[in-house]
């Protein structure tokens, strides 16, 4: 069973540059929230940046990871993005 | 009455289809049945679910932009055999449902969808 932990650092190996904030918030270990900032992501679409990252988690997606809910950005996007807050804590 | 019109896709709803032979080639009729749906349509949606009655919170929450947005769409419960959502994913490279096609592309699944509607961008990639 995966930790976030391990998702955020699966994703921190494997794309370049890449900084990953993961949460599991049922914390049941197979629904997660992650958000990725990547200066690989520059000039995709943003399906083209969720297949990254889907990727780097392979068969788990839908496997161990039941779900995982995907925010991607590049650097530049989360310089200029306002803070939202209401990504903060939003327990179930 | 919603504004979506839910098509159950003959091939892919009730009936047994006889399961293919390993590396069967070309002939696959749960993936043929799967592309044509989404050549066919122009706005649909692979759910987990009716839009009625969705299965799972990601369906529900697409659905529910869909419908505030006044999209017609067409659905797909991927939930009836799992060989629907595997082949589903084989055609789009995508792991997660729900997934969104228009004009025969696949615009995103849940979290993309969210975030179109809210930049205001979803209606636009829609219509």
């Amino acid at each position: 069973m995966p930790s976030a932990e391990d998702i955020k650092q699966r994703i921190e190996a494997a794309i370049p540059g890449a900084t990953a904030e993961v949460e599991d918030y049922t914390g049941g270990g197979d629904h997660f929230r992650a958000s990725v900032t990547a200066p690989a992501f520059e000039g995709l679409g943003r399906i083209q940046q969720h297949r990254l990252v889907y990727e780097v988690l392979g068969e788990d997606v839908g496997g161990a990871i039941h779900a995982i809910a995907l925010k991607t950005r590049t650097p530049s996007q989360a310089v200029s993005a306002a803070p939202r807050g209401a990504t903060s804590s939003s327990a179930p | 009455m919603s504004s979506s019109e839910f098509e159950p896709i003959p091939m892919l709803s009730s009936e047994p289809v006889p399961a293919p032979p390993a590396d069967a080639g070309q002939s696959n009729p749960i993936r043929e049945a799967i592309s044509e749906a989404i050549s066919e349509h122009r706005v649909i949606l692979f759910m987990k679910g009716t839009p009625e009655a969705p299965a799972c919170g990601f369906s529900a929450r697409t659905v529910a932009i869909l419908q505030a947005l006044e999209v017609p769409f067409a659905a797909v419960d991927v939930l009836p055999d799992p060989r629907i959502r595997q082949e589903l994913s084989a055609i789009s490279n995508w792991p997660t449902i729900p997934q969104l096609f228009a004009d025969g592309e696949l615009v995103g699944g849940c979290d993309i969808v969210t975030e179109m509607y809210e930049a205001g961008e979803l209606r636009e990639a829609l219509l």
